[in-house]
């Protein structure tokens, strides 16, 4: 048996040079070729998502006799429907500030536990699940428990507190963003497990050392290093909340929130405005949710940044 | 017992050690206040997210009206037949079959159209996977209501088309794209593709031979993942199927809750039951199948997933 | 003076004893190193030091001060960790200076002590730099200037080399010690690495299962190894089997071998005998075998030669000269000079 001994670990073994620069045509134009495998992908892509999206602004961007015009843009955020933007922006930013808060401290403590040995991964699995519950069954679900005939409608009542009698209502904010949660708060726990995981022991021993308290080691390095993924995580369940339609449109009849408006307008009520206007109020909900998209994944860059 | 050193999170696996807690230590008594806001928190959280499920059973199958509860009827009255009452309509069978056919008809689409495209990128155009993943995220800034709203513009030049129940499958696999795309994804980067492939088609497999006999078997747990998804996606899709007129499972399942309330709501419950079982069956087999314990709920979080299953 | 002083500390992490009773004193000014394997007790040691252990029973104390309880954030220690350590959202000068920050140090006062510490690590220029955007040793480098920004009265140092390259290991394992005697200030070193320990200690204490098994200089460790243990993690050995004779010597295989630690042992006793690879020699009148590997290892070569008579594998440290008449499969003759060898009971 022959020993080759090379002295850089075998890592240049004498093969062609990686193909980048003074390529031979033809291996270039097998590389173009290979773009055409992705046809049946993109086109699939554009066909049923991208002509959809880009009819909306199409719709939205026009004027009565047919010409390009702001004016259908601009009236979906005005009166009514500006009401209906600022209502689904509100409670949207609420429910997302709760999720936030309270996934965060869930996360946290799942992840800090040490017993049960099995909680971490049950916190962890089942947020898996309810991230993704919601739909007509949750909304169903809280009917049961807060609704006009709730359960905890009536011990609360039979309590002292007279829920219904003092506004709410599960259409209303409050009564949006504790049905929200239900999914917002797992969604939150899922991505923030693996930052906490992130938050390195060494950093709380070296703060620690150099004469840190634990409020210091929050306030300084905690709080810091996870605020990127804090920031994402809001942005995520805001777009999250904001776009929910089937759940809202059990828990209330109104169109008060921009979803329910366009459901409303989809199905023939007129309003809303003219067509333009009502496709107008899509055209900005796609604007505000890839708004809201874009901010996360930057955010959610920032965070890998320091986690690596 | 673990040997402190390899215990110590420094040198052995994964940070597992507590994070913010005060130094662990024997010899110290950990501050009570330490443990006692985490325990509060998981406990409340978890009445939080079990109460609903309980008031919803308790309505759907138990005959007395909120107004007579109390500690004495608490027990009295309750039975599984609400959760029959679905199966005695029509429209139950009807909308579950095409449900179920839409189902298979999505999963069948997505893994015919993504392994192939997933495979492609891989192993042909590198380059091409910023572009692809951006794609796949797409699906999350252009929501279910609004893809809707773009399908109705679109329908008088498509409305052969449309007019069809199965025209509900492939926005269903948009829907469900982030996350089916990125499991299979994750499923191919867990494997060695570039060797499989080489070795499978040096031994004389064409690609078709290659991609069924040789990889499928190995992204099982990725394709059975992305199947369950999409299912659970496409059982719980209200949003675009309401608004197109489809009478899919969905819908039956709001309209029934006015012709029977207990019934209406019982199915409901069947629902949420039968989701949480397939999303607890891919959170087990995920975590038993994949050595690099790659849970489903980090490949959750890592598709950021908007909830596709509200069907919004 | 600041001295270090482990008086009878144990420490159990609830079955397993991690520490059996150390008792340690590191001088003033001194560099000494915890060496053993994983799991011998010495990061347990060193924790308890920083105070993010408490001993279960016994004292620490520093420059005489009795330290046992203290919380860890009291204690005027400056540590160095393994590995990322450094605070990821805060810049080189702003991780240096986080001590002085704590100690509400006003801040013209942080400014000059933290160039003075990027001078004297030789990393003056990175100072706004990030911790993802260094290598591993420049990371190590600012991590020692952070412990040392404090001015400590010790400073502990916990395999702070491990997870670097090798090169990086050696040039940065200098300069550790070159700063260490420059300021003169008293080190605790914990290593696995027993070249490490060599090759910057003032002291090496040897540890296995919680208990001392050596304490003395590298010189000390090295040439006159007081247990089996130490003789074999530190250095290699080669080990062969015997019987204690008369007068201080063993019979090894057939053969008479002058071994003055064998004189510990009943006459008699079966025996290991550990030699080191530089204490055997290709000597005429030596055990017979056969050349089964050469590995050149720059300075000297290792010779692998398998003895006829017992199947013994030893390994003979030979110089360049020797080496090169060797081929695979030559006939040699091992002989054994057993001054340092150590004896243990079979």
């Amino acid at each position: 048996m022959i020993e080759v001994i090379t002295t850089d670990g075998g890592r240049t073994d004498g093969a062609p040079p990686t193909a980048t620069q003074g390529d031979a045509p033809r291996a270039r134009a097998r590389r173009s070729w290979a773009w055409l495998g992705l046809v049946p992908f993109l086109s699939f892509l554009l066909l049923f998502l991208l002509v959809p999206a880009v009819s909306v602004f199409l719709d939205a961007l026009r004027a009565d006799d047919g010409s390009f015009s702001f004016s259908a843009m601009k009236e979906a955020i005005t009166g009514q429907n500006f009401e209906a933007f600022k209502f689904s922006v509100t409670f949207s930013a609420g429910a997302a500030l709760v999720g936030v808060v309270i996934g965060t401290l869930l996360a946290y403590a799942a992840a800090t536990a040490t017993r049960p040995r099995w909680l971490r991964s049950l916190v962890s699995s089942f947020s898996g699940v309810a991230a993704n519950m919601g739909g007509l069954p949750l909304a169903f679900a809280f009917l049961t428990l807060l609704g006009r005939q709730g359960v905890l409608t009536k011990v609360l009542d039979a309590a002292g507190w007279d829920l219904y009698g003092g506004g709410f209502s599960l259409g209303e904010v409050p009564g949006l963003i504790t049905v929200y949660s239900y999914f917002n708060i797992p969604l939150m726990v899922l991505i923030t497990l693996p930052a906490i995981d992130g938050l390195r022991v060494s950093w709380r021993e070296a703060c620690a050392n150099l004469g840190g308290t634990t409020f210091t080691y929050w306030r300084r390095i905690g709080l810091p290093v996870l605020a990127p993924s804090l920031m994402g995580g809001f942005l995520l369940l805001f777009a999250n909340s904001f776009s929910a339609y089937a759940t809202a449109a059990v828990l209330t009849q109104n169109s008060k929130i921009v979803p329910l408006r366009i459901g409303f307008f989809l199905g023939g009520d007129v309003s809303i405005g003219t067509d333009a206007v009502g496709f107008s109020l899509a055209a900005w909900m796609i604007i505000i949710m890839a708004v809201s998209m874009s901010l996360y994944w930057l955010a959610r860059r920032r965070a890998e940044r320091w986690r690596s | 017992m673990m040997v402190p050193e390899i215990n110590d999170p420094e040198i052995g696996g994964p940070n597992t050690a507590p994070v913010g807690l005060a130094p662990l230590s024997a010899g110290r008594p950990r501050s009570k206040w330490g443990r006692v806001v985490p325990n509060v928190i998981l406990v409340a959280t978890s009445m939080f997210f079990l109460a609903p499920l309980f008031t919803l059973a308790r309505y759907s199958l138990q005959n007395t009206p909120t107004i007579l509860l109390g500690a004495s009827t608490l027990l009295k009255r309750w039975s599984l037949k609400p959760l029959t009452l679905a199966f005695h309509e029509d429209f139950f069978w009807s909308s579950l079959k095409l449900s179920l056919q839409l189902a298979a008809g999505t999963v069948a689409l997505t893994l015919f159209l993504l392994l192939p495209t997933a495979i492609w990128v891989h192993l042909r155009v590198p380059k091409a996977r910023a572009l692809v993943e951006f794609l796949t995220v797409l699906p999350y800034m252009i929501p279910a209501i609004a893809l809707v709203a773009g399908i109705i513009i679109v329908k008088p030049h498509a409305r052969w088309f449309l007019n069809s129940d199965f025209a509900l499958i492939p926005f269903y696999l948009v829907l469900a794209l982030p996350f089916t795309y990125r499991s299979i994804d994750a499923g191919l980067r867990a494997i060695d593709l570039r060797t499989l492939v080489d070795a499978s088609r040096g031994l004389g497999a064409g690609w078709f031979e290659t991609i069924v006999k040789v990889l499928v078997p190995n992204l099982r747990t990725a394709i059975i993942s992305a199947s369950f998804l999409t299912a659970a996606v496409v059982l719980g899709e209200y949003t675009i199927a309401s608004t197109l007129l489809k009478r899919t499972l969905p819908i039956f399942q709001r309209e029934f809750v006015s012709k029977s309330s207990q019934g209406g709501y019982a199915l409901n419950l069947l629902a949420l039951l039968t989701t949480t079982a397939l999303f607890g069956l891919i959170s087990v087999l995920t975590k038993r199948r994949d050595p690099k314990r790659k849970s489903f709920a980090r490949m959750v979080a890592a598709a950021t997933p908007t909830t596709t299953a509200t069907g919004s | 003076m600041t001295t270090l002083d482990y008086i009878s500390v144990r420490k159990t992490f609830g079955a397993l004893v991690a520490l059996e009773g150390l008792d340690l004193d590191v001088r003033e000014g001194e560099l000494i190193t915890l060496l053993g394997p994983s799991g011998c007790g010495k990061t347990t040691a060193l924790r308890i030091a920083a105070g993010f252990e408490f001993a279960d029973s016994g004292a620490v104390l520093v420059g005489g001060a009795d330290i046992t309880r203290t919380p860890a954030h009291k204690r005027n220690m400056g540590m160095v960790f393994q590995s990322y350590s450094l605070f990821p959202n805060l810049t080189v000068a702003n991780n240096v200076e986080f001590g002085l920050r704590t100690r509400g140090v006003d801040k013209a006062t942080r400014y000059a002590r933290v160039r003075q510490m990027l001078d004297l690590v030789e990393l003056t220029p990175f100072a706004d730099r990030y911790a993802h955007q260094l290598s591993g040793g420049q990371q190590q480098r600012v991590a020692l200037a952070r412990a040392l920004a404090i001015q400590p009265q010790v400073l502990l140092l916990d395999e702070p080399l491990s997870a670097l390259d090798a090169k990086v290991r050696t040039s940065l394992r200098d300069e550790i010690r070159r700063i260490q005697t420059e300021l003169g200030i008293t080190t605790l070193f914990v290593t696995h690495d027993q070249e490490e320990a060599l090759a910057i200690s003032d002291r090496i204490c040897v540890m296995s299962q919680g208990r001392v098994e050596q304490l003395g200089t590298p010189t000390e460790v090295y040439r006159h190894p007081t247990t089996a243990f130490v003789a074999r993690f530190v250095g290699s050995m080669n080990q062969f089997s015997g019987h204690v004779a008369e007068g201080g010597s063993v019979d090894v295989i057939g053969r008479h071998v002058e071994i003055p630690k064998a004189r510990a042992f009943g006459n008699g006793t079966p025996v290991h005998v550990l030699v080191r690879p530089e204490d055997l020699s290709l000597d005429a009148a030596g055990y017979p075998g056969t050349v089964t590997s050469i590995t050149f290892q720059g300075a000297t070569t290792l010779v692998g030669v398998r003895l006829d008579v017992a199947d013994n594998l030893v390994s003979i440290d030979v110089g360049q000269g020797e080496a090169d008449a060797l081929t695979i499969g030559d006939r040699v003759s091992v002989g054994v000079n057993g001054a340092n060898a150590v004896c243990e009971a079979a």
